[in-house]
């Protein structure tokens, strides 16, 4: 029986890290061309700087870059890790957290290519303003990863948690529905901070004296639009670590999967819409920075708006898991 | 790769309820407000027309974050707040850096550093709201646009706590992972110094940069 389990945690660790590595190529393939295709536009407009050009796209191509190597160390981890076969729940955790990794990976890797891509462009056209924009671009590229590693935060408890003593039949649903939850939901905001990021690089090209604003209403903006995949990882912990009775009953199971899928979705679209949001409270800060103040209230109610459907999910998700 | 997640925890009971400490993200706070306290100390000593280099430092870092915060606040509230949001910066930043130097962990990696700061800037917000609203307008906010949202407006605030803790909490989280297993993979060879670099002085300071920015929306979206 012992024997049974090391077979089956392996096919789960390698269809896991199949999948963390498959579907963590997506994103940053996507952005990385969509930089370099910004920065081809750049240099066909002003030749006299491609080396500028061609050096800040290799660097922002280099930290878009960086979700699909987050998915390559879970992936690695998984292929050639030993892990304890001390319970099926574990077979169901690394698939969990191979899945996890992959789909969080997507959203941080073609948000980050956009902010290189403006960047790029921007340097184009306002050539003294490179250093800045440079430094611009790297804080928005990291802070879109973020998405990404709370998807490695969570694989990796996954991974390494211990499931001798849970029981087998809500904890299987509770696993995939963490990985699930809080992958899904980062895919989003992953996207949804990359407009940000581009909107302030296309601003600070367009009015480099609003560059201080902007950067700031930038991390904001980008903070906030990140508040779905944080729900996200937070219905991922709660299902990791809220434990279930065990039940031979398939409902109870299915009630903590459907959360993990409720809030992952659910996630995605507040993400987004909340990105481009307050990208567009940037975009107009850089063209009127007097009026920041006002843009800035619009733009946060707006954002807090468009976030109520992801605390829907979430009310929705913490039903299905406490109450149902 | 064990020593992952591996918490020494002094646990006691009293009245029956257990309380648990995390001896490792104490020490590390204590030390951490210490260094400020040593930090603050050399700024203000020994004050000059022409400064010494601590006071350089210093006063760039109070009159950069106060401009900030009079910027989103207005004079009246920021001349009460602004120190408490400058204290905070320069405590996030020094946790989240502090990990960079061996044997020392941020204290910033376990949830409840985060967490206890976040419900600070909650209650806070809270208070400013209250105090400048009024009781009975800060209440009706709730019930708006229809009286029947108001449980999903108080989930929305309450969220506000778990974004701006967990955001903070995953990265510091995340990045101290993402060294500890690179580095164990590539046998320590060429590659800690830069990961050492981007996630613990990079996002470190990008994030407590973010943390403090949040709490001061969060009191001004209160106070308006």
């Amino acid at each position: 029986m012992i024997d049974d389990i090391a077979v089956w945690v392996k096919v789960g660790a390698y269809a896991g890290g199949g999948l963390a590595m498959g579907l963590g190529a997506i994103g940053a393939a996507i952005g990385e061309g969509h930089t370099a295709a910004q920065a081809n536009a750049a240099i066909s407009r002003n030749p006299a700087i491609s080396g500028d050009i061609l050096k800040s796209m290799l660097v922002g191509q280099a930290i878009a870059e960086s979700a699909s190597i987050f998915a390559l160390v879970i992936a690695m981890i998984l292929l050639f890790s030993s892990f304890p076969a001390t319970s099926f729940v574990m077979v169901w955790a690394v698939f969990s957290a191979g899945l996890a990794m992959g789909l969080g990976a997507i959203g941080s890797g073609v948000g980050a290519g956009f902010p290189a891509g403006a960047a790029c462009l921007g340097m184009g056209r306002q050539p003294a303003m490179s250093g800045r924009l440079t430094t611009n671009m790297l804080v928005g590229s990291a802070v879109c990863q973020t998405p990404s590693i709370f998807a490695l935060v969570i694989g990796f408890i996954l991974i390494f948690t211990d499931y001798a003593t849970k029981p087998l039949s809500p904890t299987w649903a509770a696993v995939m529905g963490a990985g699930l939850s809080t992958g899904l939901s980062a895919i989003g905001s992953g996207i949804g901070g990359g407009f940000v990021a581009r909107a302030s690089c296309e601003g600070i090209a367009r009015n480099p004296k609003a560059a201080g604003p902007v950067t700031n209403i930038m991390l904001l903006g980008q903070a906030i639009s990140q508040t779905p995949a944080i729900l996200g990882l937070l219905i991922g912990f709660i299902l990791i670590f809220k434990g279930g009775a065990a039940s031979d009953a398939l409902a109870p199971a299915m009630a903590l999967l459907a959360a993990g899928i409720c809030m992952g979705i659910g996630g995605i679209g507040p993400g987004i819409g909340e990105g481009i949001a307050s990208s567009g409270g940037v975009t107009w800060i850089a063209r009127n920075p007097e009026e920041m103040g006002v843009i800035v209230r619009t733009m946060l109610v707006g954002m807090a708006v468009a976030e109520s459907t992801a605390i829907y999910a979430m009310v929705i998700s913490l039903v299905l898991i406490f109450v149902v | 790769m064990q020593e992952l997640g591996k918490i020494h925890q002094l646990i006691f009971t009293i009245a029956g309820y257990k309380l648990t400490l995390n001896l490792e993200v104490m020490l590390m706070t204590w030390i951490v407000i210490g260094l400020l306290i040593v930090f603050g100390w050399l700024c203000a000593s020994r004050r000059a027309i022409v400064p010494n280099r601590f006071q350089i430092v210093g006063e760039l870092l109070v009159s950069k974050l106060y401009e900030l915060t009079e910027d989103a606040m207005g004079k009246t509230l920021a001349r009460t707040y602004a120190p408490m949001i400058v204290a905070l910066f320069m405590f996030l930043v020094l946790c989240n850096w502090i990990g960079i130097i061996p044997h020392m962990e941020e204290p910033t990696k376990d949830l409840n550093t985060p967490l206890s700061l976040g419900i600070m800037g909650f209650v806070i917000a809270h208070y400013v709201g209250i105090k400048t609203k009024g009781f009975k307008a800060y209440i009706k906010e709730y019930f708006e646009p229809m009286f029947f949202m108001m449980p999903l407006n108080l989930i929305g605030e309450l969220a506000k706590i778990v974004s701006i803790s967990f955001r903070l909490f995953g990265n510091i989280m995340g990045g101290s992972i993402i060294i500890l297993v690179v580095s164990y993979l590539t046998y320590n060879i060429i590659l800690p110094p830069f990961l050492n670099a981007f996630f613990g002085l990079f996002v470190g300071a990008i994030q407590a940069f973010v943390f403090t920015m949040l709490t001061v929306v969060y009191i001004s979206t209160q106070a308006k």
